[in-house]
């Protein structure tokens, strides 16, 4: 039997390495010898997209390197995510993510999707061509604290601003915050639309996200 | 008067240098060798999913004002106002990489298989853009073969959403073109479907018309240069040779 430090260790490196299976089967070891479920994510699978992140923000490896992790996280989380449910452990956050109303380029906002799910967030991705009210309603019923809206296109970031309008008037501003991205989106443009924030990509989007979460958290 | 031509997927592969560019991988970097195979795996899905096809409709540059225009809402500066009124010949063109590339991308993300899914969609943006240079080219030789080498010729492309020419303008040459004949549509954001297809005017023109300085209103908030490498291959080229030659 393996210990269980080291047990998660191995899950982490293997993450790493973007081994899929090996990442199941180890998650499923540690299940088997009963580590809790938020230990094997937070001390094998988030531990080791830390380090996959940290990697990738310091150019030290690769987009594919960190998709092929994400493929293995999402490896392990398969078999721990019934058992989450099941105990009933809530996630780190929610966030409520697509791309907007007229725009069908989904390629950036899936990394952004895949990353945050690798940092630990719940994501309710609503795909793509999204109304605005959907993105709001969607938030107010699953209580999901953020939303996230990308578009590759000048002529669709005008419904970006109508989301952050539609929750000025229902007074859901200061519960729910707004990340925006994608190629025409500026810091300057979300400031503009009213956005609490602005990824840069996908990397960069997680930790606004979870900068959104600790005002909130503060707040 | 359209015609259409369709390309083999295998002519239309991107240079892995650009696939790589597209996927944030630095000029210099080694590129790891299970990269090198996601990016072999990348082209032989995309071969085996792409039907390349593009449309050319030719069309006097007084006809182009109208098209060009569009809604009314170029920048002022645009470059193409300037470059458009000097052509010796245009064309209007689209090309796309069919329907069949997209949905297999989609497949590949829900199948969690994210970082082929991304490599097949950086091989298949490359290869929509190489298209549209390969049209560039075909335009060229029709030119050449009918009217012989004019002295210093160059063909380039310039697409609604760039350099000042705003993205709306694609409504119009929609009207013109006719794209629905190699099946891509347009959306009411300007969005054309399938996602990897290009669209706008080829130019003929003497070289030194396509030269320009970059530096305009719009180029600050520009994502993607693209016209650098263009303007640097035309100020290097020589003779009558086209700068994608």
């Amino acid at each position: 039997m393996v210990a269980r430090p080291e047990l998660l260790e191995q899950i982490s490196d293997a993450l790493q390495k973007g081994e899929d299976e090996r990442v199941g089967e180890l998650t499923r070891s540690a299940i088997e010898g009963e580590i809790p479920p938020r230990e094997i994510l937070d001390g094998g699978l988030i531990a080791g997209m830390n380090v996959i992140g940290k990697q990738f923000r310091d150019h030290q490896i690769f987009l594919p390197d960190v998709l092929l992790a994400a493929r293995a996280m999402y490896a392990g989380m398969d078999l721990l995510r019934p058992l989450f449910i099941e105990e009933g452990i809530p996630s780190i956050g929610k966030v409520v993510l697509g791309t907007v109303q007229g725009d069908l380029h989904d390629i950036g906002k899936n990394l952004v999707g895949i990353m945050l799910r690798g940092a630990g967030f719940e994501v309710i991705d609503l795909g793509k061509d999204v109304p605005p009210r959907t993105f709001v309603e969607t938030a107010e019923a699953e209580q999901a604290n953020v939303i996230g809206m990308s578009t590759l296109l000048t002529t669709t970031t005008p419904v970006m601003e109508q989301v952050t309008d539609l929750l000025s008037q229902k007074g859901l501003n200061s519960s729910i915050r707004t990340i925006v991205g994608g190629a025409p989106v500026t810091s300057d443009l979300a400031r503009e639309i009213g956005a609490d924030s602005y990824g840069y990509d996908a990397a960069n989007a997680v930790d606004c996200v979870k900068a959104l979460y600790d005002e909130l958290n503060a707040g | 008067m359209s015609r259409t031509v369709f390309f083999d997927a295998m002519d239309v592969i991107p240079d892995r240098a650009d696939v790589f560019d597209h996927q944030k991988i630095p000029d210099e970097a080694e590129i790891p060798e299970h990269i090198e195979r996601l990016l072999e795996e990348a082209e032989a899905l995309f071969i085996q999913h792409a039907h390349p096809a593009g449309i050319l409709s030719e069309l006097e540059p007084k006809d182009f004002k109208e098209i060009f225009e569009g809604e009314g809402k170029n920048a002022e500066d645009a470059v193409v106002a300037s470059i458009y009124p000097q052509a010796d010949h245009l064309a209007l063109f689209a090309a796309t990489m069919g329907h069949e590339v997209s949905t297999q991308i989609e497949v590949l993300f829900a199948q969690n298989e994210f970082a082929l899914g991304s490599m097949l969609d950086s091989v298949a943006s490359q290869a929509a853009d190489r298209t549209s240079t390969m049209l560039e080219k075909a335009f060229l030789d029709e030119l050449r073969s009918r009217e012989g080498n004019a002295e210093d010729r160059v063909v380039l492309g310039y697409s609604p959403g760039y350099c000042g020419w705003h993205i709306t303008g694609q409504k119009k040459l929609f009207d013109h073109l006719g794209p629905e004949e190699i099946d891509i549509a347009l959306n009411d954001s300007c969005l054309m479907t399938p996602l990897k297809s290009v669209s706008g005017v080829l130019i003929a023109a003497p070289r030194e018309v396509h030269l320009f300085d970059v530096g305009f209103s719009y180029c600050a908030s520009c994502q993607h240069h693209s016209c650098l490498p263009r303007l640097e291959r035309l100020r290097e080229a020589g003779g009558t040779d086209s700068p994608h030659d």
